[in-house]
């Protein structure tokens, strides 16, 4: 089976961010990146698949240069090869041109299989893959548990989540593209050995097909502030814990 | 005109609809609302009673059970012929599922989990979180319309949709649905345990921290948890001592969540802790120190102690 | 349990200036001699090059310079030339300039760097030029036949905090190496246990240190032109404290503000993190930092001992450069390039014993010859003595190092007698004679000053929570019976990170030590200052620890 895993590359978890002068993005120049936490558990779906099934794991990124750091990682844990659509632009780019980007350079590959996480950190769109499997043509499922290939190769039964504790399980044919969910499954360290093997392994770098960004525009990125502030609520125990409740259900209605 | 899809499984609506409608209505455009299936009467009805222009039923046998091509297939024709100005969505698991794809099928690109809309210099944006949750930002739909955006569950709230005095029209909307070119085969929705504790999902949250003091005073937090529906979690230095296990944990090195209620019990609020919890829509701190910063980002503070306090709630919750 | 082994000729271990100059200059030496290249690796416990390094940083280009003669050419991000020096005595409201900058603080032709930039940068050519820079693996052990040094344990990986393995778990990998080069960094853990081995510091002065603190600011860019050195001394420190402060201008209005003080105080209750704060609410730094924002937070230990504290450097089978081994000119407040320099004789010297196939440490003293006659020497000799003087407190220790300049360094007892750090601090009754006074705490606004917690945030440390703690107390007992009467656990002073807490006992009775690891910034200062040396800082699962981008 010939699978393809999408990754991100994204400033690490809990950096301390602060926005950019101009306000539409965050500073990244001097931040600290790392793969996008949910593509790890993709690739790692990927890996154990083919481990079962046999064939090849591409991964697959859009960025700049320095993507070129996540896409070695993911060579190092044991994909195969990787396809790296290189461009500045896409370091802020939304979903839709990131998506774009992936079609136009993974289309000629005829992958049997497209998996990627179910959202980025940063902007935490959750429909690039959605919207890749759309370019593609290829048929979809979303936050995905569990995947089953059937035994003729020829499609999938998987497990999807659900809102509060619902889950279904689907099929559809090969190809296809699944979003998988995080943590489930356990990510394998990178080997010394695969560090030096992921050092010959091809990295394919492709260019951007078409560069503009289209649909929507962030206008300014801020850090949310309180809505108001805190009220305190006096008085002996029982009395404020009363008070609570009422306020609770009454003016935050959250209960 | 806006058009909001509403969500319904078996004939119920899921009540992210009515918060959905809610936000459209603070929109200055007539608002119009469509709901997809087979055998969408029930629910049709219900939404009726909304102060809307008008409520669309989609019907056909292949849009039930629900699946991503069906959906995306069938409300592209329905946006081809009501021509909203705006599509909003709950952002559900299932607006994640095929709205993505219905907005790339015509060109445009959804703007998920939204937790307002407002005016800016004459221009409609969306808010939405982003960096999650450290940051929002104000989000300008390009192009032409129509333009898709899908509202948090909980960012508005349900009992805020007006509803009108008579009810809205119904109006069926024909749609051609192949049922062979559907490529997804559902199965029926089932029920498990989950097994972990996702603690992203959860509505309501009970932390416990440092002041607890001990592992035997745990059962003060559990019984709060319990009176008031929620999850359990706490803050690192618990976890640590291994009072309650890993996956409780909420902060840098743990989970981060935005329930409707975080009631932090005993937690002074370290930076490492608020970045796990900040997005919550209602804080509520409890500590004996009034100048824990826990209390910076409180909605409601109580200044006690937990001892007291914690078992007062219950008395409250349970006593009413 | 099977463990994968990796052969190579020179392993270097540590991924700093010592070792990355070490590995680029073999990477030269095979193309320059032609024949079988030697395969060269770098092992490196941080997730990248550079992340656990902290420093001011103004770097003193010669070394580099001489290992990469185009360094310009391939993008160093050496922006900044010193433009300004200047060095303040601070009284606690005012700031009194010295009225010509000594020689040795001069910094013309110097620049003001970000440490973890440049070493990041070097990362890339080493691995360009072929090494194989393995980030992310922990040395947890080295390996012997007999008394040779052959290679390097790594850890293993995925054992959760009992010991027990998880499903992912990855035993470490015996890396055998012909030269193991050993550029552990200040206080290194494998450095440590060679040392002990064989007694690599007999004879020699104890190795003294210093604690750095460092917080990287963005303010206002006209308020202090880039380029700009400031070093003080004074307050906060009292004169018997060694130690001081510096403000480095980077570009675009970033400041790296730091404060170093010697782990050899007296005063049990002296807080270098306190300090540190302190020093920042003085008006000169105040100022400077006023509306500005910190970005950036870390703490690392330095080796200050200087020449009589540097170990034999050479054993069987391994070499000993940079930080590990204490090449550091504490009077001009510099080691990187002395750490670099020491690299590349380590090269020079591991290159030829391996084509030579003669790895013993006759072979290898070959190193302590190029050290003794080279610059590490010509620079480090004249000012042996001078941490030393400082242990007589500010004002000897000022006029010593005047003094020194004229008599190259002598001293009537060269070396000047010194002790380990940690033996200096007395004990709260020794100290004090009665009830010590309230400390002198600090006022946490959260603005120009922070408390150690939110501090730690800003270093981007991490862990993986579920693995056994890396700071080995040897006996907890200790801390809450007798260090709490007699130093008041000064772990939970000296740790600039939080990782060590006294709490109440569970049972309700007493207290207990509580060690938070994940906070750890692997700064070392717990394993060099712990009154009774019974901290042990082994490495934590590779990749985990600060990430100290820009610092």
């Amino acid at each position: 089976m010939k699978i393809a895993v999408c990754i991100k590359q994204v400033v690490t978890r809990d950096w301390p961010l602060r926005a950019a002068e101009s306000a539409k993005w965050v500073r990244d120049d001097d931040a600290s990146f790392e793969m996008n936490e949910p593509d790890a558990y993709a690739l790692e779906e990927a890996l154990r698949l083919k481990e079962r099934h046999g064939g090849e794991v591409v991964v697959c990124s859009a960025g700049p240069s320095r993507v070129s750091q996540v896409i070695r990682e993911a060579l190092a844990r044991g994909a195969d090869r990787a396809v790296h659509v290189a461009s500045d632009a896409l370091s802020t780019a939304g979903a839709d041109t990131v998506a774009s980007a992936l079609a136009g350079a993974m289309r000629d590959e005829s992958f049997d299989l497209v998996l990627t996480g179910l959202q980025s950190d940063d902007q935490g769109f959750g429909q690039t893959g959605v919207v890749l499997a759309e370019r593609l043509g290829l048929p979809h499922a979303t936050i995905i548990m569990e995947v089953d290939v059937a035994a003729d190769g020829g499609s999938l039964r998987v497990k999807r989540e659900l809102e509060s504790g619902w889950f279904q399980w689907l099929s559809l044919p090969l190809p296809a593209l699944l979003t998988i969910q995080s943590g489930i499954n356990q990510l394998r360290y990178a080997t010394l050995r695969g560090i030096m093997a992921a050092k010959r392994k091809e990295i394919r770098t492709v260019p951007m097909e078409n560069a503009e960004a289209r649909g929507q525009r962030i206008l300014e990125l801020y850090v949310p502030e309180k809505a108001s502030a805190t009220r305190f609520i006096d008085g002996p125990a029982p009395e404020a814990a009363r008070e609570l409740v009422r306020l609770l259900r009454e003016e935050a209605r959250v209960l | 005109m806006i058009l909001v899809i509403a969500e319904q499984r078996d004939g119920a609506l899921n009540p992210a609809t009515w918060e959905t409608l809610a936000a459209a209505q603070q929109m200055d455009a007539p608002v119009t609302v469509a709901v997809l299936g087979a055998g969408v009467q029930g629910p049709a009805g219900e939404l009726a009673a909304a102060d809307v222009a008008e409520v669309l039923a989609v019907e056909h046998d292949a849009l039930e059970p629900y699946t991503p091509d069906g959906f995306s297939g069938a409300l592209a024709q329905v946006l081809e012929q009501t021509g909203p100005e705006l599509v909003l969505f709950p952002h559900t698991y299932q607006t994640r599922d095929y709205a993505p794809a219905l907005a790339a099928r015509l060109g445009r690109m959804l703007i998920p989990d939204c937790i307002g809309s407002k005016d800016r210099d004459g221009r409609r944006v969306f808010v939405r979180p982003m960096f999650q949750g450290k940051f929002v930002a104000d989000v300008l739909p390009e192009g032409s319309a129509p333009h898709f955006a899908s509202f948090q569950v909980g960012a508005y709230r349900a009992d805020a949709c007006r509803r009108a005095a008579a009810p809205a029209a119904v109006r069926a909307v024909a749609v051609e649905v192949d049922a062979a070119a559907i490529r997804q085969r559902p199965e029926a929705p089932f029920r498990e345990a989950k097994q972990a504790v996702d603690l992203t999902q959860a509505e309501r949250i009970v932390a416990v921290g440092r002041g607890i003091k001990g592992q035997e005073h745990l059962p003060l937090a559990q019984d709060l948890a319990r009176a008031l529906d929620a999850e359990l979690a706490a803050s690192r230095p618990i976890c640590d001592s291994g009072w309650l296990p890993m996956d409780r944990q909420i902060g840098s090195s743990g989970q981060t969540v935005a329930p409707k209620l975080y009631l932090a019990v005993g937690i002074s609020g370290a930076i490492q802790h608020l970045v796990g919890m900040k997005g919550a829509r209602t804080i509520v701190a409890v500590n004996k120190d009034a100048d824990a910063p826990i209390f910076e980002v409180a909605d409601y503070g109580i200044v006690g102690d937990l001892f007291e306090v914690a078992p007062a709630i219950v008395a409250a919750l349970e006593g009413s | 349990m099977e463990r994968e082994t990796l052969d190579v000729d020179v392993l270097v271990v540590g991924g700093g200036p010592a070792g990355l100059a070490a590995a680029y200059r073999l990477a030269r030496l095979n193309e320059e001699r032609g024949g079988e290249p030697l395969m060269v690796a770098v092992l490196e416990k941080a997730r990248a090059a550079g992340a656990h390094l902290l420093s001011g940083a103004v770097l003193d280009p010669s070394a580099l310079s001489e290992l990469m003669p185009d360094w310009k050419d391939r993008g160093a991000p050496l922006d900044v030339p010193v433009r300004d020096d200047r060095i303040y005595f601070l009284t606690a409201r005012r700031a009194l300039p010295f009225p010509v900058t000594p020689p040795p603080l001069r910094n013309h032709g110097h620049h003001v760097v970000s440490l973890n930039r440049v070493v990041k940068w070097l990362g890339e050519q080493v691995e360009a030029a072929g090494v194989d820079v393995f980030t992310g693996f922990s040395g947890t052990e080295l390996l012997y036949e007999g008394d040779r040094v052959v290679g390097v344990r790594t850890g293993d990986r995925g054992i959760d905090r009992h010991g027990e393995r998880k499903s992912a778990f990855e035993p470490g990998v015996d890396i055998r190496a012909r030269v193991t080069v050993l550029a552990d960094g200040v206080r290194g853990n494998l450095t440590k246990t060679l040392i002990g081995r064989f007694d690599l510091d007999a004879g020699r002065s104890p190795q003294s240190y210093a604690i750095g603190i460092k917080e990287l600011w963005d303010v206002d860019p006209g308020r202090l032109a880039a380029g700009s050195v400031i070093h003080t001394m004074g307050h906060p420190l009292r004169f018997e404290e060694f130690g001081g402060g510096f403000i480095y201008a980077l570009p675009a209005g970033r400041l790296a503000v730091g404060f170093v003080a010697g782990l050899d105080y007296r005063d049990p209750l002296f807080d270098p993190h306190v300090a540190f704060q302190r020093f920042k609410r003085h008006p000169l730094v105040a100022n400077l930092l006023a509306g500005g924002q910190m970005v950036r937070y870390g703490a690392k230990a330095l080796p200050e001992g200087g020449w009589h504290a540097i170990p034999r450097c050479h054993v069987d089978g391994a070499l000993i450069v940079g930080d590990a081994a204490g090449f550091l000119n504490s009077m001009r407040l510099k080691g990187i390039h002395l750490a670099m320099r020491s690299g590349m004789h380590a090269a020079d010297v591991a290159f030829g014993a391996v084509r030579a196939n003669d790895v013993s440490a006759r072979r290898l003293s070959e190193y302590a010859r190029l050290v003794e006659e080279g610059p590490i020497r010509r620079e480090l000799y004249p000012v042996r003595n001078v941490h030393q003087s400082f242990a007589g407190g500010l004002l000897p220790g000022l006029l010593f190092s005047g003094m020194s300049l004229l008599t190259g360094g002598w001293w009537f007892r060269d070396p000047m007698p010194s002790h380990a750090g940690h033996e200096r601090t007395r004990r709260i009754e020794q100290y004090y004679r009665g009830a010590p006074p309230e400390p002198p705490g600090v006022p946490i606004d959260r603005a120009l000053t922070f408390d150690r917690l939110t501090n730690v945030h800003y270093s981007g440390t991490r862990h993986d929570e579920d693995q056994p703690s890396h700071l080995l107390v040897a006996d907890t007992d200790i801390c809450r019976t007798r260090c709490i009467e007699e130093y008041r656990n000064p772990c939970t002073r000296f740790c600039p990170a939080n990782v060590y807490e006294i709490v109440d006992a569970d049972a309700g009775e007493g207290k207990r030590l509580q060690i938070n690891a994940s906070n750890c910034v692997h700064c070392k200062t717990c394993d060099i200052m712990d009154p009774y040396q019974i901290i042990d800082w082994v490495p934590p699962e590779g990749g985990g620890g600060p990430s100290y981008e820009g610092m």
